[in-house]
This record gives C-alpha cells, sequence and structure tokens, in this order.
C-alpha cells in the first residue's frame, strides 16, 4: 500500500566532510514517476543514497513510503529497489543467479527467488543470456539485470540512478519503454536520477531538479513549463515569401523570436493580439500558414531557464561581501567558518 | 527486444529475517571459487600432504614384524625391528597422536596461506574492484550480514583444508587401532580447537586484507610478508640473535600453532631432533597466554577495521 506522499523531506543536508552535498533539502512527492534531475556534481546521487539508508543524513530528516529516515534503513530498503549507475554487478555469476541472490538477500526463500529470477529475466527480455556469466553482458543487458535485481522483490518504490547511461538510442527507448510501463501498467513509483531530459520528459509526470545541492524548482512538469500565451509557432509556405511575411509581422508591432528555417518562426505578440491577425497578414504577403501553436516551454527550456537563473544568482552572490552565504558544489569547500556555520 | 513476453508479475511470499541472509552471501562466495581451476589446483596439491599423513598411519599401523620375517626371527630380533618400526614412527609423527596432527596442521598451512590469498581477492577483493558492495548493502541487510557471510566462505575454505582432513585422519587412526569405543576424545576436541583457532583468526584476517587491499598480487605480497616475512625475522631474533621468545609473537601463524598445540595438548615444538633443537633453542616459545592475547588482539582489530571499512558509499573527504 503506497501512502499519499510517496517522500518527504524536510531540511536534510548532507556533507561529505567540508563538501556541502546537500543544503537544506525540503520536497514532498507524490506518488508517480518522478524524474531528479541536475548537473553532475548537483546532489541527485546522495539523495539517493540517503532515501536508501546509504548514508545518515548531516542535518534534517524525512520519511520514504511512511518509514523514517533516522529509523531502520533495512525495513525501509525491504520496500525500495535500486538500480546503481555503476555496474554493481558480481563478476562470475550467472546472470539468474545474480537476480536469485538479489531476492534471496530481501529475504525471498531460495525457490521462490529463483523463479522470480526467471520471470523477471524473461519479462526483460534476457530469457536467453540468463545462463550467461555477467561479464559477457553487453550495457544494455547490464542495464537490464541491474533493473531486474532492483524489481525482484517487488517493491513499490525504484530508485533509478542513471538508467539510460551508456545505452544506445534503440536501447535507451528499450528501457524507458520498460520504465513507464511498471509506472502506468503495475503501479510503481519511480524517482528516476538522471541528467538527460528527455528521459524525464517520456516517463515522468514531476521533476525535481537539483542544482549544487538544493532544490530550484519542484512539482508536476506541466505546472513548471511556463505557459507563455504571448508566444507562438508559425509553419508557412511557401519558403520565397516568408521574408516578406516576416517583415509584415514586425510592422504589425510583433517580436520575431527565430526563425529556425525557412518555413518556421517564433513571434512574440503585443498584448490584445488576435490570431485571426496572423492569417491577415498572411494573406496579403501571400503566404499560406500550415501550422500555428502556442510556444509553451518545454523540459529542455525549463531546464536551461533555471540553469539560467541560479548561474546569475551565483553571480550576484558572489558579488555580496566576503562572509556571505554560498551554497553550490565545490565551492563550499573555500567557504570561510563564518559563512560555513551560517549555511 | 521481447520486453513483456511475460508480463510482469507481482510477488507477495513471505519474506524471512535478514540474519538468514549470510547463507546465500556465503554460499555464492563458495561457487564463485570452485568455479576457478587454481583453486582445484592448489586444492589438489593440499591434499597431497594429507594423502602423506594417511597413508603413513596406514601403513604404519600395518607393517606386522613377525609376519614380515615369517616367523623365523628371534624374539630379540622381532623386539629390535618393533623398536625401529615405533622409532621411525615417531620420528615421522605417524602415531596418529596429539603430534601427528600438530605436524599435519603445520605443514597445511602452507596450502592454506596461498589459497586464502586467492579466495580473500576473488570474494572481498572483487567486490570492491567492481563495485559489488552497493548490490549487496542496498538490499534489506546490515553490513555485519555480508562480513559473516564472507568470513563464513573463507572459513568452510580453511576448514576444508585443515580441520576436515584432520577429522579423517582422526577417524582413520580411530578404525586402524580398532580402539572405537575407547577412541581418545580429548585428541578430537584438540583438533577442532586447533580448527577454531585457525577459523576464527584467518576469516577476518582474510577479509580485512582483502576490503583493504582488494587486488590480487599486492593481497599475495603481503600476505606472503605477514606469515613468511615475520616467521624469518621471528627466527633470526630468537635462534640466531638469542632474542627473548617474545619476540616470536610477531610471528602470526607461529602464534596459532601455539595455541593449536595447547588445544592438542603437546608442546608447539617445530621440528628437529633433540640436539638441534637444544643448540638452535628452535624449541623457545612464547608463552600461550600471550600467544591467545596477540591473536585476540589481531582479531579485534580486524572486526573494527571491517565495521568502519565496509559501506556501501566510500566517502572521501
Amino acid at each position: 500500500m503506497v501512502p499519499m506522499s510517496l517522500i518527504t523531506l524536510t531540511h536534510l543536508t548532507y556533507r561529505y566532510g567540508a563538501h556541502l552535498a546537500l543544503d537544506d533539502v525540503s520536497l514532498v512527492l507524490e506518488p508517480g514517476a518522478i524524474g531528479l534531475l541536475g548537473p553532475n556534481g548537483a546532489g541527485k546521487s546522495t539523495l539517493l543514497r540517503l532515501l536508501l539508508g546509504l548514508l545518515a543524513p548531516t542535518a534534517g530528516g524525512g520519511s520514504v513510503l511512511g518509514l523514517d529516515l533516522q529509523g531502520d534503513s533495512g525495513q525501509r530498503r525491504g520496500l525500495v529497489g535500486y538500480m546503481t549507475e555503476a555496474d554493481a554487478l558480481v563478476p562470475g555469476l550467472k546472470g539468474v543467479e545474480y537476480v536469485t541472490l538479489a531476492g534471496e538477500l530481501c529475504g525471498m526463500p531460495y525457490r521462490d527467488a529463483q523463479r522470480r529470477a526467471h520471470e523477471l529475466l524473461t519479462f526483460l527480455g534476457l530469457e536467453e543470456a540468463r545462463y550467461r556469466k555477467l561479464e559477457e553482458y553487453s550495457t544494455g543487458m547490464k542495464q537490464r539485470i541491474k533493473l531486474a535485481q532492483a524489481l525482484v522483490h517487488d517493491p513499490p518504490l525504484l530508485l533509478l540512478d542513471e538508467p539510460t547511461s551508456g545505452l544506445d538510442p534503440a536501447g535507451r527507448d528499450d528501457m524507458l519503454s520498460l520504465l513507464r510501463l511498471l509506472v502506468q501498467e503495475h503501479g510503481k513509483s519511480l524517482l528516476l536520477s538522471t541528467h538527460v531530459l528527455g528521459d524525464v520528459e517520456r516517463v515522468c509526470s514531476q521533476v525535481v531538479i537539483l542544482v549544487g545541492g538544493r532544490v530550484v524548482r519542484q512539482g508536476r512538469v506541466d505546472e513548471l513549463r511556463t505557459s507563455r500565451r504571448d508566444r507562438y509557432r508559425l509553419e508557412m509556405e511557401p519558403a520565397e515569401h516568408v521574408a516578406a511575411f516576416i517583415g509584415a509581422l514586425q510592422s504589425a508591432g510583433l517580436t520575431v523570436l527565430s526563425s529556425e528555417s525557412q518555413r518556421e518562426v517564433s513571434v512574440a505578440v503585443p498584448e490584445g493580439w488576435s490570431t485571426r491577425g496572423f492569417f491577415a497578414l498572411a494573406r496579403d504577403a501571400d503566404v499560406l500558414i500550415r501550422g500555428l501553436q502556442r510556444d509553451d516551454e518545454d523540459l529542455d527550456q525549463l531546464f536551461h531557464r533555471v540553469m539560467d537563473e541560479e548561474g546569475r544568482g551565483e553571480a550576484q552572490r558572489g558579488s555580496e561581501p566576503p562572509g556571505a552565504v554560498h551554497h553550490a558544489g565545490a565551492a563550499v569547500d573555500q567557504l570561510d567558518p563564518a559563512a560555513e556555520a551560517r549555511s | 527486444m521481447n520486453v513483456n513476453l511475460l508480463g510482469y508479475r507481482p510477488w507477495s511470499g513471505q519474506r524471512r529475517g535478514a540474519w538468514r541472509t549470510p547463507w546465500p552471501i556465503a554460499r555464492v562466495a563458495l561457487k564463485m571459487i570452485f568455479r576457478q581451476k587454481l583453486f582445484w589446483l592448489l586444492y589438489v596439491a593440499a591434499l597431497l600432504n594429507f594423502l602423506l599423513f594417511a597413508s603413513g598411519i596406514y601403513l604404519f599401523s600395518q607393517i606386522d614384524i613377525e609376519a614380515l620375517t615369517n616367523n623365523r626371527a628371534t624374539p630379540q630380533m622381532i623386539k629390535f625391528w618393533t623398536d625401529m618400526k615405533m622409532t621411525l614412527q615417531k620420528q615421522l609423527k605417524l602415531a596418529g597422536d596429539a603430534e601427528t596432527y600438530r605436524n599435519f596442521f603445520w605443514f597445511q598451512g602452507y596450502f592454506t596461506m596461498a589459497i586464502l590469498a586467492l579466495a580473500g581477492a576473488t570474494l572481498v577483493g572483487g567486490d570492491y574492484q567492481h563495485g559489488s558492495l552497493p548490490f549487496y548493502l542496498s538490499k534489506p541487510i546490515h553490513r555485519w550480514h555480508y562480513l559473516i557471510g564472507k568470513m563464513a566462505a573463507v572459513a568452510v575454505f580453511i576448514s576444508m583444508l585443515t580441520t576436515v582432513p584432520a577429522i579423517l585422519l582422526f577417524i582413520e587412526g580411530m578404525l586402524l587401532s580398532e580402539e572405537f569405543v575407547n577412541a581418545p576424545w580429548p585428541l578430537l576436541w584438540g583438533v577442532l580447537g586447533y580448527g577454531l583457532t585457525l577459523t576464527v583468526v584467518l576469516s577476518p584476517l582474510v577479509v580485512m586484507l582483502a576490503s583493504w587491499l582488494r587486488r590480487t598480487v599486492p593481497l599475495v605480497m603481503v600476505w606472503a610478508g605477514l606469515l613468511f616475512f615475520c616467521r624469518i625475522v621471528a627466527d633470526v631474533l630468537v635462534d640466531l640473535l638469542r632474542y627473548d621468545p617474545h619476540w616470536r609473537l610477531i610471528d602470526l601463524w607461529n602464534l596459532m600453532f601455539v595455541v593449536g598445540s595447547w588445544c592438542l595438548g603437546v608442546t608447539p615444538d617445530r621440528g628437529g631432533s633433540e640436539r638441534v633443537r637444544q643448540l638452535s633453542l628452535a624449541a623457545r616459545q612464547p608463552p600461550v597466554e600471550a600467544a591467545l592475547l596477540v591473536l585476540a588482539g589481531v582479531f579485534v582489530v580486524c572486526i573494527v577495521y571491517l565495521h568502519l571499512r565496509i559501506r556501501a558509499v566510500e566517502v572521501v573527504t
């Protein structure tokens, strides 16, 4: 039974020595597929390890599936499947032995674990490779068997650290399809840590963006994307009349943001603009509009906007007098003691 | 990819406690070693020593002087040959008594050391090299379950090489002496005590060294240094330079030999003739209490180190 709140974190902080990896993270995540985005060193893997109980918080706390982060981590790990970014395989073992071992470590009796291992390997398309040694597996097969060991005890929550890392486009598609299937048809919740925005866009409904150990955005993907009512993307032909049409748009007070090809253009419109105006101008310029849609922000744009805002924020903080509080990444190492204490 | 040929099925069985997880860890560890040809090569070599002892005990028990001389020898001759047989049996330590087992354990140590270096690197060093620790520790187990599983696997290897063959020698000796009912049980307890000493000290030591050094070659070098170089240094100090026998406390294998000999109820005598022993003072050994104290210290250091070292996430500050 999955509780209403999947993960709750309150002022969660973690330090690797002097390096502040997670800084006062507070979150409430609902069941479902959650993307954990951030650049390298943002604290994504650290957050997963804290949720799993492999690391103990320096400060703060929270709960996973209703189980306290400060409580019995073994009980928590029994309800969570973890797929590491690194290989984390046991060379010398065959595929089915590896997944069986994972099942037994989760408390399953040997026979159950073995049967479950065969089921999962078939489900994940590894039935022909199950008696091969793990060191003979390709990258795609390794990723799938890592998913199998995380799923073996049928946990309600999966923590996946870069599950598409090293996969070719076809392998990546397969992995993402599997994850979507597990979420949509089998009710699994997953926290997908990645820096590949497309992965999150395809699988997740919620997103958390971490930068420098801090949560800078959190919520539903569709809510976080800026709804830009003043921006439109136009697709038109013939190409030879488009230049005249762009001139007409500018004369009418519209701002041409980008003209990505001879046939496409993005524009910002003034307040009170009606889309009928596009067609009137098109008729005058002898252009046929084949496509007209609002130019809402996609996840890629959202992420880069957030990163830009954070970059500007960092620069602003950098211009503050010495002793000001800094947060991000390795810069924490160079903090003076007074600033560190305040942070 | 044939995704969903067999649809995903939930599992809802009964889970067992984490205290049972060391068994699958140990079983898988044993399986990994048993798949190595080098292990079987070393194991067969180790069994040659066992076969030497077993056949020696058998042969000496079967030599019947009267039958050999076809009852034509005089009583004096029979006594002479019988005394010869007993002297030879005693000198070669093949009488099936405590000295036999003491020597068997001592010589078996060389093979044990080689196999343990291989086992340690494969079982624990490999987990670090290939990043397998997060796999184990991301499951609902404590690091002690992992350690107990690994140490149990090492303990099985030690027993396979020392205690089990020694017990087989004991059974052989018991059957040949036709004293099944009046078997020398204290001797069996001595054998088990010696085996237990080896297991309790060597298991955490191997796991500790393997988790520290990780790779086979450095592990073999440190292992050999610890067990052979220390012995040479101790022998030079005590036998040649006439230092106090307490200097032998640096020789770990010798310490286990001292404690094992105490379990068997014999002096920790490492061989050689009486005259050589008197000249070289090779028989000088530290007291068993001191040996026990050092071994307990080694055990505690290993356990503390492992407790600090075995983590799913290596934090480098």
